[in-house]
């Protein structure tokens, strides 16, 4: 897709080229530079014009929608898209099962994951590089492993179509990246601290709480932040798992705007997903910062 | 799985006072009792959602089941209809390969690239990727619906009218429809979703790289692309390598936005192995017959894995 552009700046790399020699070769260098940032521009427009076409559209005429040029802005902004969207369907009882969902799996998920990271690398034990190779394996394997089984189990013991059908697949696959996560940020815990606690005379669920627990807060907030993207925007599990109307999560609830009548209402069913994206785009807008740390990291030590 | 971390434990304190444990207490003190409490939760949760179901479609895939009737033994039998006995397999094998190939060109590809260039911008850095990771939060079910949109046909949806603006009236098509295009069609917002993920990740490990490398090599004449691939790639490997995982997995495992956009139609044309294994366990509840394929994929994971190893560790050595 833009593989040719990458031979274009051959010696703008240097992001801070020394100072003295900069007025010695300005054309050509702000022709590079010039020539770099509208590369770059261009990139993020058709990299992001998809979402802002589906934000105009939102606010369309379903008329406009039709026949207008897809490319135009729109010749008249309408909030009725939205009062319809809100009519048609669900939304808040969807945003508040997503809110459920994603609460339940993420408290799930820190509370999980620290105590298997705390017995991993804190306590130490014989096995340990086998338990931990164990749940390594869990990024690897495909969720659908668990489709078929999960389904069996849960229509025996009756926790088919519940909140905590979704919760458990949920909260057990995204386990492994945060065992991950903890346990190579509890490697960098002085090991004084906790000689120190025990001479205190605490024992492992006192040095748990007091200590560990506490300096994990940053470790918890990447860990939540991350898998709340992939949790809140969950179909596979919430689909095969999930049946009546009244658990449906939030893409659940966006299919019922499909077809309803034989033909769909987009410009109704766009607002729609607008509505349901804003709160995760606001959380992601004001915490993009750590979120964006937090992704990076993830990958860069896993 | 609770006599497992027992045993463990016991052996781990005996391991410790030899001073010769595998993983040494960073605590002076520790029970083992201590060590089941912290530990069996989180891996009786990760046992009963991930690890009990992958032996459990072991176990069912050597049955026939419809879910209702009794269950029937029929040994290997599910294995060899996949490999030998059913075209549709070989199918949409060959389309997750196909899909593969496309997410990772966008995701890779276009990462690696658009990560190499924002190393060079003098400003502006954060809100470049800011944007450019906004497709990842937006879910699957709102991504299938924008580019049912944007590839139709009638009304004109936007990209067949570029197309018509930049004079390419003949290239115009319904994109979903057309069994040429279909798998390209189903492909593209897959790749397009994660590609800000991968980019931020390679960006990471770019900037990481030494600066005074990076300066020595353009002091023996380097030019920007050999410094870019001697000195630079070479530095970031074990990332790239984490990557390549990354999104060769995740593409593997894709399923939601072929499943919405086009159920793997028309025909078979955009049917991976994953939306055949879900149709075959949730429409047809041939239960034993979906397992079979699910071990497939998850072999097919694995062995994706060690491949991705072996041909990049391999590079490494020469």
């Amino acid at each position: 897709m833009t593989t040719p552009v990458l031979t274009r700046p051959p010696e703008t790399t240097v992001p801070n080229p020394p100072k003295h020699h900069a007025p010695a070769r300005p054309p050509r260098l702000r022709a590079q530079r010039a020539l770099l940032t509208i590369t770059i521009a261009l990139i993020v427009i058709v990299q992001v014009y998809p979402l802002l076409w589906l934000f105009l559209t939102s606010f369309r005429t379903a008329a406009d929608f039709t026949s207008g040029s897809p490319f135009a802005l729109p010749s008249d902004y309408t909030l009725d898209n939205y009062s319809r969207a809100f009519a048609t369907g669900n939304l808040w009882l969807n945003i508040l099962n997503s809110f459920i969902v994603t609460a339940g799996a993420s408290l799930l998920i820190v509370v999980a994951g620290m105590m298997a990271a705390y017995a991993l690398q804190v306590l130490g034990f014989r096995f340990s590089g086998a338990v931990r190779s164990l749940f390594l394996l869990g990024i690897v394997v495909p969720v659908q492993i668990a489709l078929v089984p999960l389904f069996i189990d849960y229509s025996q013991i009756g926790l088919l179509d519940t909140h905590l059908s979704m919760i458990i697949p949920l909260a057990a696959f995204s386990l492994p990246m945060a065992v991950y996560l903890f346990s190579s940020f509890y490697e960098y815990i002085p090991r004084e601290l906790y000689e120190a606690a025990s001479l205190d005379g605490a024992g492992p669920y006192r040095i748990f709480a007091q200590i560990t627990f506490p300096l994990s807060t940053n470790t918890i907030i990447t860990v939540v932040l991350v898998n709340s993207i992939f949790i809140w925007n969950d179909f596979i599990f919430a689909n095969t798992f999930v049946l009546s109307d009244g658990l449906k999560t939030i893409p659940l609830g966006l299919q019922n705007y499909i077809g309803a009548m034989g033909n769909t209402d987009w410009t109704a069913t766009f607002a729609a997903v607008c509505v349901t994206v804003t709160p995760l785009l606001l959380v992601f807008l004001v915490l993009n910062k750590a979120m964006i740390q937090g992704l990076e990291s993830g990958a860069t030590k896993g | 799985m609770a006599e497992l971390a027992q045993t463990g434990l016991g052996a781990g304190r005996v391991g410790q006072r030899r001073r010769r444990s595998p993983a040494p207490s960073m605590l002076p003190r520790r029970s083992g009792l201590s060590v089941a409490i912290f530990l069996v939760p989180p891996l009786l949760l990760y046992g009963v959602a991930v690890l009990l179901p992958i032996v459990q479609s072991l176990f069912l895939s050597l049955f026939s089941w419809d879910g209702i009737t009794d269950m029937t033994f029929v040994g290997l039998d599910n294995y060899a209809k996949m490999f030998a006995r059913d075209d549709v397999f070989w199918t949409a094998f060959g389309n997750a390969l196909g899909y593969l190939a496309i997410c990772l060109v966008l995701q890779l590809g276009g990462a690696l690239a658009v990560a190499a260039l924002l190393t060079a911008l003098p400003r502006a850095r954060e809100l470049v990727k800011t944007l450019y990771l906004l497709p990842a939060i937006i879910s699957t079910v709102a991504i299938a619906f924008l580019f049912q949109r944007i590839y139709s046909l009638d009304p004109v949806g936007p990209l067949n009218q570029l197309l018509a603006w930049v004079g390419l009236d003949g290239a115009q098509t319904a994109w979903l429809s057309n069994v040429d295009t279909v798998l390209a069609a189903v492909s593209v917002p897959e790749g397009w979703r994660f590609t800000g993920l991968y980019m931020l990740i390679v960006y990471a490990a770019l900037i990481a790289v030494p600066r005074e490398l990076e300066e020595a090599a353009r002091l023996d004449g380097a030019s920007w692309w050999q410094t870019f691939w001697r000195i630079r790639f070479p530095y970031i490997r074990p990332v790239w390598i984490t990557t390549t995982v990354m999104a060769t997995t995740f593409a593997l495992r894709g399923f939601d936005i072929p499943y919405l956009l086009t159920n793997g139609g028309p025909g078979q044309s955009s049917e991976l192995l994953t939306t055949y294994m879900y149709k075959t366990a949730f429409v047809h509840t041939d239960y034993g017959y979906a397992s079979a394929i699910s071990v497939f994929i998850v072999v097919e994971c694995l062995v994706a894995v060690g491949l991705i190893y072996l041909l990049l560790r391999r590079r490494d050595d020469s």
